[in-house]
């Protein structure tokens, strides 16, 4: 990512911040700014995150408390407290190595799969905690649907690819099968470019379709929660522009966990957006109030572009 | 540069490889001929009716008995008359005559006597001193007529001397006073015999035993002799009297084709035990009738031109007195006229037929096939005799008053595509086979080059070893790839390459040494292993899920020293029930089962109904029973869950058991029994020893190709898989496999390619016998195992020794084609990995 092009998309959303019409608010991010969390951070020091109120009237679909993670002796999350609201798309941005996707990929347990992993802390979806000791992994990634920086459909027809999550659950009705691959081709906004080609190679698609194709395997098996991490990156603008497109169509319906790098697609397509830094939440709030009028001068930093 | 400079190498030598082994092959399809050489007038003019011709092994000298009992010699290439020597007792001439083949006996008989004798070739070395001037100087090379004989200056500047011997001792009387008509003598190891037929039918019989004691080595002669009334046709005497060559059979023929088959293996009691017609049709008649080189098979030549040769065969059940059938196992290319002369090869089985027309073919009786044709000059004349040199490099024929020799250039003629790859009848035989025996103890024997049972060794070997090795590499490429720690993997994997650098030789001394002496005494134990090690790990597998949860997942890095356990655990139940099933299924003593003697066909159905009833089994508890178990008790406690998983375990095995039992039982009641086929009687090296030691040659490639095909399969593909909710078992099933397909598939194909081309395995554990078996306790002899035992002992050139070429051809051909299939799986997998 290049800074100019940073620069280019937060500028606008800087300037208000710098005019403020809501004094009472700018005066205590004033005085948050001064506290520099970064350092303490980085010095290991345990610093609470700035959570926006608005979210407290939210209701969550994912509640993260206390949240902590180790890659073997080094710990890549720090006691991060957070829940994700339901039916809304909540964007994670921070910058690179701060832990977006160690803690996407805990939320569906992803991580198991690493073997130096230690948790501690709780995660809960819907109530029902991710963690605790009798969780069956595999009924838990079926509530969940998650898509990859890099589109990875599998190396079987279209149609396959879509009705995957419902295959290995052992349906085999043939019109139900069809009927959910309509759907989810629609929900990704993939139907009408391959509603004549189901039984082609996944593989054979461009990488935008792919990625859509991804986000219908995902939606498949109408998920509590659908966790995107970087879904965009390894796509051209305009494949970009549908997937945005096409998360704007799935607000509402599904809940949205995504990781992204790119400042105006988290403004562009977040309801809240979630700042991580070194392992830590720093700021967490409604997108257009954080880019907008940031609580924290590390926030702002961030999203000018002045480090990261 | 050099990259591509080595490939270029290898392919060249590649090729050169293949244009040698062509260039040794070709010749022998290469198709042969007849070479005038010489056509001189015999000096004297025409002989008479001609009974037999003969030429000496230089082709210097020919000679020639007709029926007033001259026997004349001629030298070859001027036609000069060495010699005329008369055949006669008392100024009587013979009223019978025989010539054998080869070794010169001959019979003749005068009336009620019978003269056994020889006539053959005798060299003897001249001193210059003895020999007339113009002679001393005759140059190297060159021959001349000297005396009776023809003189030649060998390349040491001797005078070689050949000429024709003639020793005919006192004849003997027969116990008859009428004339004996036909004749015929056989001189075997064992001794002499010799039959006569009188004009009056009585059919005579004389067999002379010579006995060696071994301790004062004295020799005793035995004389038993017998005779038997012939009852004469209408046609009277029968025109060809033939004695088998060991003398325990004699065939009369008579012109209208009717041939009455004696048995005579008693001398004292010959017996009528078969009458056959040689001929087609009541029109035709029998022309000529002479026996291949052991007087075994007889070769009939009738007045439509039609070739046959006959043997007698011992079918199961035959109606005959002696158990034998006499049969036309081969249809020669038919003769444009009536077949007037034979003469058969004196050591092949070639037969040359003339017709009266002058037309001369050459034929290969076992492959039925005609060597060359040639046409007798018009201006010769008729013809009169035919006969093929002793070295079968020449054909000499008497048309008028002509010798004409011809020379055969056939280094190969037994050889013919259908000869090398179809059935081919070969005498003794009850029916056409595919044989391979290139040599044996006796002189007569006929080299059998039929590829097709080294082919099927070949085959066989490699099912068999990849049935077993195949598998296993495949599972445990999965498992390590898939399941096992990467840690763990990291010690596992070179574990296993190691295994594939353990010389092959090795490994074939192991099994032929220790292995297959082992197994021999403990064959129902090792049977039940392939059942009892897979349900061991099954059982262990469902029994740590019986362990409370914490304690599994914190025992969790220690599961593969379950699996460790897992094995002696299985090979100690194989030893416990091994003893049981044997009774149960093999009658208590599966040897004799195996033999077919005993028990009944429902333990060797086991053997294919098991796999496939526990594959059966297994389909439908995944795909029924278990997304309903999971529904139903999906929230059950685990213990719980983990007991109606273990109970599942249990009942599908016996269900399994149970379907392969009842089936087996059906198959077995409707009257099919197994045994005999894919199984059948226990030989101690057999398929079974060798694919399991094959195993270690073939599951090391077919492991670490597999491994890096899996390997190679990007983890987001994984990812998504788990992600979307997949077990890792569905993952590994679903996409995993799926997509690295391909290169397990040229895994494979690059350990069938090892397999195909295995040597010193199946060499060292196969036993070698080119059989035609499918039975698994049954050894084999493999394409690249006969190379390696009959290479050593070919003569450079010789049929063997291109044939061996052949089948050395043909394992590359096989290698080759098993590779290139690997080759082009591999890239397009390499493309569609490129896609990922
Ligand atoms: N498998 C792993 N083993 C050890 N450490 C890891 C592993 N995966 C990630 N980490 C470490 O954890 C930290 C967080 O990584 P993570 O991938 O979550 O960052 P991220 O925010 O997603 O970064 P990016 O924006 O580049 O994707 C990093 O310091 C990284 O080095
Ligand atoms: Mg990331």
């Amino acid at each position: 990512m290049t800074t100019s092009n940073q620069e280019l998309s937060t500028q606008p959303a800087a300037a208000p911040a710098s005019s403020g019409p809501a004094a009472g608010r700018h005066a205590s991010s004033v005085n948050a700014r001064r506290d520099g969390r970064l350092e303490k951070i980085a010095a290991g020091e345990f610093v609470p995150a700035e959570i926006h109120d608005s979210l407290r009237s939210e209701q969550a679909v994912l509640e993260i408390e206390k949240f902590n993670l180790w890659y073997g002796a080094k710990q890549a999350l720090f006691d991060i407290q957070m829940i994700i609201p339901r039916g809304k798309v909540t964007a994670l941005i921070g910058p690179s190595g701060c832990g977006k996707s160690t803690l996407l990929r805990c939320v569906n347990r992803m991580n198991d799969l690493i073997d130096s992993v230690r948790v501690a802390g709780q995660m809960r979806l819907n109530g029902d905690s991710i963690f605790a000791s009798g969780v069956d992994v595999i009924e838990l990634r079926k509530r969940m649907g998650m898509v990859f920086q890099k589109p990875n459909p599998f190396p079987m027809s279209i149609f396959e690819n879509v009705v995957y999550p419902l295959r290995i659950d052992g349906e085999r009705n043939r019109n139900v099968l069809e009927e959910v691959c309509e759907r989810s081709l629609r929900g990704a906004a993939l139907w009408n470019e391959v509603k004549d080609r189901l039984q082609e190679s996944g593989l054979s698609l461009s990488g935008g379709q792919q990625q859509r194709l991804c986000i219908a395997r995902a939606i498949a098996s109408d998920p509590e929660v659908l966790l995107l991490d970087e879904p965009c990156s390894a796509l051209d603008p305009l494949a970009t522009g549908k997937i945005e497109d096409l998360i704007q169509e799935l607000r509402g319906e599904y809940s949205i966990l995504i990781v992204t790098h790119n400042m105006q697609q988290a403004s562009r397509v977040s309801d809240y957006t979630a700042f991580m830094y070194l392992g830590h939440l720093v700021e967490y709030g409604d997108t257009p109030e954080l880019f907008t009028n940031p609580r924290l001068k590390e926030t702002e930093d961030y999203l000018t572009g002045r480090f990261g | 540069m050099l990259i591509t400079l080595g490939g270029l190498g290898t392919i060249l030598a590649v090729s050169l490889v293949c244009v040698f082994l062509l260039w040794v092959v070709v010749p022998l399809f290469l198709p042969s001929s007849l070479v005038p050489l010489s056509g001189a007038s015999a000096g004297g003019g025409a002989p008479g009716q001609v009974v037999h011709a003969g030429a000496d092994e230089y082709l210097r000298i020919g000679w020639v008995a007709t029926a007033d009992g001259s026997l004349t010699a001629y030298r070859l290439d001027t036609g000069e008359q060495l010699s005329r020597t008369a055949l006669s007792h008392d100024g009587r001439p013979p009223s019978a005559m025989s010539f054998a083949l080869r070794d010169g006996h001959v019979a003749l008989a005068f009336g009620n006597l019978v003269q056994l004798g020889s006539i053959d070739f005798q060299t003897t070395f001249v001193e210059a001193a003895e020999l007339p001037a113009e002679l001393r100087e005759l140059p190297v090379g060159e021959i001349a007529t000297f005396g009776q004989g023809i003189l030649e200056r060998t390349a040491e500047g001797q005078f070689r001397l050949q000429q024709l011997r003639v020793e005919l001792p006192e004849p003997a009387a027969l116990k008859s006073d009428s004339e004996v008509a036909l004749i015929d003598v056989s001189v075997s190891s064992k001794g002499t015999v010799f039959a006569a037929l009188t004009r009056d039918g009585q059919l005579h019989l004389a067999q002379v035993t010579q006995r060696k004691n071994l301790l004062t080595g004295e020799v005793t002669n035995r004389l038993r002799s017998g005779s038997v009334q012939v009852e004469l046709p209408a046609a009277g005497v029968p025109s060809y009297l033939k004695l088998a060559g060991l003398g325990d059979a004699v065939f009369l023929a008579w012109e209208d084709g009717l041939l009455q088959r004696f048995d005579t293996r008693n001398a004292t009691r010959p017996e009528l035990v078969e009458q056959v017609d040689l001929v087609e049709t009541p029109e035709d008649k029998l022309t000529a009738l002479a026996f291949l080189i052991g007087k075994t098979t007889l070769v009939s030549g009738d007045s439509a031109g039609r070739l046959r040769a006959w043997f007698r065969i011992k079918p199961d059940e035959a109606p005959t007195a002696d158990g034998a059938l006499l049969v036309a196992g081969h249809e020669l290319p038919s003769m444009a006229g009536p077949v007037a002369f034979l003469g058969a090869s004196s050591r092949s089985r070639m037969v040359a037929a003339a017709s009266d027309a002058g037309q001369v073919r050459l034929f290969h009786v076992t492959s039925e096939h005609e060597v060359a044709e040639r046409q007798a000059p018009d201006a010769a004349g008729a013809m009169h005799a035919l006969t093929i040199a002793p070295k079968d490099d020449a054909l000499l024929a008497l048309a008028g008053d002509r010798l004409l020799l011809w020379s055969i250039d056939a280094p190969h003629p037994q050889t013919t595509w259908a000869s090398i790859l179809r059935p081919v009848w070969y005498e003794g035989y009850n029916a056409p086979e595919h044989v391979w025996q290139s040599s044996s103890g006796t002189d007569d024997f006929e080299e059998k080059y039929g590829l097709v049972p080294l082919v099927f060794g070949t085959l066989k070997a490699t099912f068999y070893s990849m049935l077993f090795g195949a598998p296993l590499a495949l599972l445990a490429a999965i498992y390590t790839s898939e399941f096992l720690h990467p840690r763990a993997k990291a010690r596992v994997k070179p574990t296993i390459e190691i295994m594939a650098s353990l010389p092959s030789v090795v490994l074939g001394f192991l099994a032929a040494l220790f292995f297959a002496p082992l197994v021999e005494n403990i064959v129902p134990q090792c049977l039940a292993l392939f059942v009892t090690i897979p349900f061991a790990y099954l059982l262990g597998a469902h029994l740590w899920q019986l362990l409370p949860g914490p304690m599994a997942a914190y025992l969790g890095r220690f599961r593969i020293l379950g699996m460790v356990v897992a094995l002696p655990a299985g090979v100690g139940l194989a030893w416990l029930i091994g003893r049981p099933v044997e009774r149960w299924l093999f009658a208590g003593d599966i040897k004799a089962w195996l033999d077919g003697q005993i028990g009944n066909g429902i333990g060797a159905w086991m053997f294919v109904l098991l796999p496939l009833s526990c594959l059966a089994v297994t389909w439908l508890i995944t795909s029924f029973v278990t997304p309903g178990m999971r529904r139903y008790a999906g929230t059950w406690p685990r213990l719980q869950f983990a007991l109606l998983d273990l109970g599942k375990l249990l009942a599908g095995c016996l269900l399994a058991a149970g379907l392969a039992y009842g089936l087996g039982a059906t198959l077995d009641g409707l009257g099919w029994d197994p045994r005999g086929t894919y199984v059948g009687t226990y030989v101690q090296r057999n398929a079974l020893v060798v694919g399991f030691i094959m195993g270690f040659a073939v599951i090391p490639i077919i492991y670490t190709i597999s491994d890096d095909a899996l390997s190679a399969v990007p983890e987001s593909l994984r990812a998504g898989s788990l992600g979307a909710g997949a077990t890792p078992w569905q993952t590994a099933i679903r996409v995993v496999i799926p997509t690295a397909m391909s290169g397990l598939f040229s895994a494979m194909m690059v350990g069938l390619g090892r397999a195909v081309g295995e040597t010193m395995i199946v060499l060292m554990a196969a036993g070698n016998t080119p059989v035609l078996d499918w039975n698994i306790f049954n050894g084999f002899r493999t394409l690249s195992a006969n190379i390696a035992v009959e290479l050593p002992e070919a003569v450079i050139d010789s049929t063997h020794y291109r044939m061996l070429f052949l089948a050395a051809l043909s394992l590359f051909v096989m290698t080759f084609f098993v590779n290139t299939i690997a080759e082009v799986v591999r890239l397009r997998f390499r493309k569609r990995a490129f896609q990922l």
